[in-house]
């Protein structure tokens, strides 16, 4: 689109060295970004500066967003949890470009990219794979729009490679409606993994799925994080899987949106299922559950 | 192959039993042979008339052919460029249905006057027969992209280019299929009526000559042999469908 998007996905691309192994994490492949992330040196992947949007309404504006920041640090698990309809969405379409808040900016490694498309990895509450491709080939389908997309045999072995790590071997040549809701989710969530852009936004990737799959799902989004260590922002409903994945939770307000509270969740990776028993697990879920309460009352009240 | 052999068979039986009530009633009510000729009379003219048929044939297929392949092809491009600028669609739009609004068989002579007896004002008569079912299906489809699909897509950075081509034009797929089902049929159609205003062979300009000449039965062999091609090109497309869309459209 312009000359500054595309010096930008350079220094994106030395990070993004995939590698379906144990240990070896995402920036140990690049010198140049220490693990601990100290904020002087290494700008964070994502930083939200108090965001304002709202929508035409008839003659009125309806604010949806009112002077929401956040951040993603490099390498770091954040999620968001907020009442339904609380501008999340909204929140979503401004990070990947679609929209452009009124005030406020979005910065990335430390550029401007405000109102800029295709700096991030998507992966959609539903599935969203294109019917007729293949798995394999929807798992492409990420590099295939990139602005610099890697040569298809290069793509086509990673994404082989990746695919029978995250236990998807034997459907490569499967169309999405074969498989199951949770490896389709697994697709998708694997052709996020493998676009170019260091940056992934989850939306609310389990939110379809049944409990036992989605705590499933859960368990493998971990060790699959916890392998790679992409900076990840994901919205969820849910405040156990929240918790149970993220460095940091941010709680937001009701329509207009802001941030409520900053939540740091303070166990080891890799971590287990078990620390959902954990009293420091139970009582920031308990915490986080009555905040949401009276958010979810002052909305009725009003 | 059993569920398959279920489905033909009621239209296979209804067909014979339409013939035979027919064979019966010739000549069962005494019925003159250039009011109604019986399907005997009808197989008898077709068998004795082979030679000049398959000459007429050729020609009508061949021409129905160009004519389809150029229609379907217009409807396309039009499609493609209506969906790509919003503005031509609003501004086109009526247009489209407007150039259908305009009788054929009115139009035809028109186009004799203007491009003479050649292929050209032929060709034009068949795609304007043809591309419009093309081009609103296939407009239609390319409106009606699953919306969590094209999410993804934006979200994910695509170029206008990548999304036309990689999303919305696969997924109107099926819908476009149907525009060219009804196409072929049409094409038909207007093959037979470019023919019967002027030309010097095809099976339309065989037709026009036998009705002067009071042969009904063989304008009922003319018939048969159009059906036929209709059917024909209408399976063709039928399988080319089953071949492009092999994946099972979403249900909503």
């Amino acid at each position: 689109m312009n000359q500054q998007q595309d010096e930008h996905v350079q220094p994106e691309r030395g990070a993004r060295a995939l590698e379906p192994k144990h240990g070896e994490k995402l920036h140990s492949a690049n010198p140049d970004l220490p693990t601990n992330t100290t904020a002087a040196t290494v700008p964070p992947a994502l930083d939200v500066v108090d965001v304002h949007a709202s929508f035409r309404e008839r003659r009125s504006r309806l604010p949806v967003l009112n002077g929401l920041s956040l951040t993603v640090k490099q390498g770091e698990f954040v999620a968001i949890v907020g009442p339904s309809g609380c501008g999340k969405s909204t929140l979503f379409h401004i990070i990947g470009g679609l929209l452009k808040p009124q005030e406020g900016q979005v910065l990335m490694n430390g550029h401007d990219v405000t109102g800029q498309r295709g700096k991030i990895s998507y992966m959609p509450q539903q599935p969203a794979l294109f019917p007729w491709r293949t798995i394999e080939d929807n798992v492409l389908l990420a590099g295939e729009v990139a602005i610099d997309a890697p040569p298809r045999a290069e793509a086509l072995a990673e994404a082989r490679k990746w695919l029978s790590s995250v236990g998807l071997a034997g459907f490569e040549q499967a169309y999405p409606h074969m498989l199951s809701g949770g490896m389709q989710q697994r697709a998708a969530f694997l052709r996020a993994l493998l676009s170019l852009q260091e940056l992934m936004l989850l939306d609310e990737p389990f939110s379809a799925l049944d409990a036992l799959t989605r705590s499933d799902m859960q368990r493998w989004l971990l060790d699959i994080w916890e392998q790679n260590r992409r900076s990840v922002l994901f919205i969820t409903h849910n405040i156990e899987e929240a918790l149970l994945l993220a460095d940091r939770v941010y709680v937001l307000s009701n329509r207009p949106a802001t941030v409520l509270h900053e939540v740091h969740v303070p166990f080891d990776r890799p971590r287990r299922e078990e620390i959902t028993e954990e009293s420091a697990f139970l009582e920031r879920k308990r915490q986080i559950a009555q905040w949401m309460r009276e958010e979810q009352q002052k909305a009725r009240l009003s | 192959m059993n569920a398959y052999f279920k489905s033909v068979w009621p239209p296979f039986v209804a067909v014979i039993l339409f013939i035979a009530i027919w064979q019966g009633a010739v000549s069962l009510f005494h019925i003159e042979k250039w009011m109604l000729p019986a399907p005997s009379d009808i197989a008898r003219e077709a068998a004795t008339q082979a030679e000049r048929l398959g000459m007429h044939a050729s020609a009508t297929i061949q021409l129905t052919l160009i004519g389809f392949a150029a229609g379907t092809a217009v409807g396309l491009l039009i499609a493609m460029v209506l969906h790509l600028v919003p503005f031509l669609k609003s501004a086109l739009y009526p247009l489209l249905i407007l150039s259908q609004n305009i009788p054929t068989i009115a139009l035809a002579p028109l186009l004799l006057i203007w491009f003479g007896f050649g292929l050209l004002p032929k060709l034009i008569t068949i795609i304007l027969v043809c591309f419009f079912p093309v081009a609103v299906a296939a407009m239609d489809g390319l409106t009606r992209t699953d919306a969590a699909m094209m999410n993804y897509m934006r979200m994910a950075g695509a170029k206008r280019h990548h999304i036309f081509w990689k999303l919305e034009l696969p997924h109107a797929l099926p819908s476009v299929f149907s525009g060219i089902k009804i196409a072929a049929t049409y094409s038909v159609m207007g093959a037979i009526i470019a023919e019967w205003i002027g030309a010097d062979k095809g099976i339309g300009y065989y037709m026009m000559l036998q009705k002067s000449a009071y042969r009904t039965d063989r304008l009922f062999v003319a018939i048969m042999i159009i059906v036929a091609l209709s059917l024909l090109l209408f399976l063709f497309i039928a399988l080319l469908e089953k071949l492009l869309v092999r994946w099972r459209p979403q249900k909503r």
